[in-house]
């Protein structure tokens, strides 16, 4: 049976588990290294987690420090009975604090697309009219209203902000945008890794609440010459839009006129806007205020 | 006092191992060696997954504790509909009210079942709760903008899974399932003074149930972020290519991965075009009632027997409804 003494203990090492977590919420807020595991909408909640964490480690460890022996008496019987089982017990909830602090924060590449498998078009939609930009489906409409505003640009700008909704915009009106020009970053994932075939697609991963659901989106490019960069890295890629076909499939593909390497952008992934179009009307004026 | 069972310190050996070689790896000259592409999304993966339940995890258990200390016995009970048809719909309802992630359901549930809620009426909310609420319905219309009809079958479908599930236990169930060791602790009557009034033992409750759950979900997360590191999708694509297979491999799919009810709607619209909309069905209404982290937490709250039929209930309604809804669809 936990004597008091084992509780207080207990108690201490639970207040001490309890502010590391804290402070590692904290660590990260304050590197701005949040965006690499949770969405900001729910960064949000996370931020706010260290207010009950600092409170429970307070009331433990006044418990600890000041609480009466007899009242201390582990009558729920929750405290790990053995000693080893304690080990077992703390040592699970230091995993992820070691795993936090000594580990570097990096995003997720190559490697998890290799596992995931990319999408290379927006499958959720299906091409329907090829007339115009029409759509009778409410949920297509806002497509259409942003494939227009695309089309009428010299240049299209894939901003990173609403890059799925550019993405599924132009992979649904695929035939009309044959030919535009685009530019688009991302990084580089071999599509055709240990081939000769040159393609690669410029990829970024979709991130809906945290990294676990992470989905890679990628357009395929056709780089026309040998290019010598490692997966991984970030580019931007200018160039011309057009129709390929890639394992049974209708895909877009840009014939690229410029590859840039460029250093990899504070976030590098992307979350989906819930209103595309007020997004791109703002983003076009902060554009061209920066001219 | 100290009577280990092997079966249980069996799941927590494997993070224990984990640690040892870390902590074997952990030399300031052997840096280099965890600097490898899969230990980085290894851990992206667990730490992204742990960080997004830990909010939950913290309300359902400060919920629960505000239950314990506030809120009468008796009023809880005087709430619930006494006959069984309004009080299931009643806690269909209740995850409207409350839209809790299923990470935060189980401490919740538990001081409910304590606080009078019967087991059937519990059952139905830890069910349909994840589910039946307005943050998952907007996700998933958002995920299948194209197939409105998709995010509807969800709801109707969780709705009448739940429902019979929890007419099925009404029926069948008369014992309490509860664990013995978690029972006790609702026999204890006298009351603890803590230092620092009722609110300290507010946050003492909530670090204990924090320390409780918290072990099972990161167990849950290890072993969900170990398989989303290492097992590539396509190769698992080939089971799934028989009209029934899809249905089955899509249900293992929601079990392993355990996502959160408001994001699986767009992972599974990443399947859209290899596998039928049914299967996709059972997908999402399975994974927030099952997946590894809540049948852990499940099993550490009622005895295995009682779980093990839980578990049999849901997988075989959700099968049996996913395959019938499919018809429509």
């Amino acid at each position: 049976m936990n004597d008091s003494r084992s509780i207080r203990i207990h108690y201490g090492l639970r207040a001490v588990i309890l502010l590391a977590f804290a402070l590692y919420i904290g660590h990260l807020v304050q590197q701005d290294a949040l965006h690499y595991y949770v969405a900001p909408k729910l960064a949000r909640w996370v931020k706010l987690c260290p207010v009950p964490l600092v409170l429970m480690a307070l009331s433990l460890s006044v418990q600890a420090l000041f609480g009466k022996s007899n009242v201390l008496c582990d009558c729920d019987h929750r405290l790990p009975r053995s000693g080893h089982r304690s080990v077992v017990l703390y040592g699970l909830f230091l995993l992820p604090l070691l795993l936090g602090f000594l580990l570097p924060d990096r995003a997720l590449g190559s490697m998890a697309i290799a596992k995931k498998g990319i999408s290379l078009s927006y499958l959720s939609t299906e091409p329907k009219n090829n007339v115009t930009f029409e759509s009778t489906d409410p949920y297509h409409t806002e497509f259409a209203e942003l494939a227009k505003k695309l089309y009428a640009q010299p240049v299209i700008p894939v901003y990173p902000a609403i890059f799925s909704e550019i993405f599924g915009a132009i992979d649904t009106y695929k035939q009309q945008f044959e030919g535009k020009e685009i530019a688009v970053s991302g990084f580089l994932y071999p599509t055709e890794a240990g081939t000769a075939n040159n393609t690669f697609a410029v990829s970024r991963f979709l991130v809906q609440c945290c990294t676990a659901d992470a989905a890679p989106f990628g357009i395929m490019v056709d780089p026309g010459k040998q290019i010598s960069l490692p997966a991984d890295t970030w580019l931007e890629v200018r160039g011309k839009l057009h129709i390929a076909h890639y394992k049974g499939q209708e895909i877009m593909q840009i014939t690229a006129e410029s590859i840039t390497p460029i250093p990899q952008p504070a976030t590098p992934y992307i979350y989906t806007s819930p209103d595309s179009i007020a997004a791109w009307d703002q983003l076009q004026i902060t554009a061209q205020t920066a001219k | 006092m100290t009577t280990l069972s092997p079966f249980k310190i069996l799941p927590l050996l494997l993070p224990t191992a984990f640690l040892i070689i870390l902590g074997v790896l952990w030399l300031p000259h052997h840096l280099e060696l965890l600097d490898n592409a899969y230990i980085d999304t290894f851990k992206t993966a667990f730490i992204g997954i742990l960080l997004e339940a830990l909010p939950f995890v913290l309300a359902g258990a400060l919920l629960s504790s505000l239950l314990q200390v506030f809120v009468p016995d008796e009023m809880i009970s005087r709430w619930i509909p006494r006959r069984p048809v309004p009080a299931i719909l009643f806690a269909c309802l209740l995850g409207i009210l409350f839209p809790v992630c299923e990470c935060g359901m189980i401490p919740l549930v538990r001081r409910l079942i304590h606080k009078g809620m019967p087991l059937y009426v519990a059952i139905v909310f830890i069910l349909a709760g994840p589910i039946l609420n307005p943050v998952v319905y907007g996700a998933t219309l958002t995920a299948f903008r194209s197939h409105p009809e998709l995010a509807h079958a969800r709801m109707g479908l969780a709705f009448s899974v739940s429902c019979i599930i929890g007419l099925i236990i009404y029926a069948t169930v008369k014992k309490s399932p509860i664990r013995l060791s978690v029972q006790r602790e609702s026999e204890d009557t006298h009351h603890r003074s803590t230092r620092g009034g009722r609110l300290a033992s507010v946050f003492v409750h909530t670090s204990d149930e924090f320390f409780e759950m918290g072990k099972y979900l990161i167990i849950g997360c290890l072993l969900t972020s170990a398989i989303q590191t290492f097992m590539v999708r396509d190769s698992l694509i080939a089971i799934g290519d028989k009209p029934l297979g899809s249905y089955l491999f899509m249900m293992g799919l929601a079990f392993i991965l355990s996502l959160c009810s408001t994001s699986d709607a767009f992972v599974a619209s990443t399947f859209l075009h290899t596998f039928p909309a049914g299967s996709l069905l059972a997908f999402m209404v399975l994974g927030p009632m099952l997946d590894f982290k809540n049948s852990l937490m499940l099993l550490a709250l009622f005895k295995t027997k009682f779980a093990l039929y839980l578990f049999f209930l849901i997988f075989s309604g959700v099968f049996i409804g996913a395959v019938l809804v499919s018809v429509w669809l």
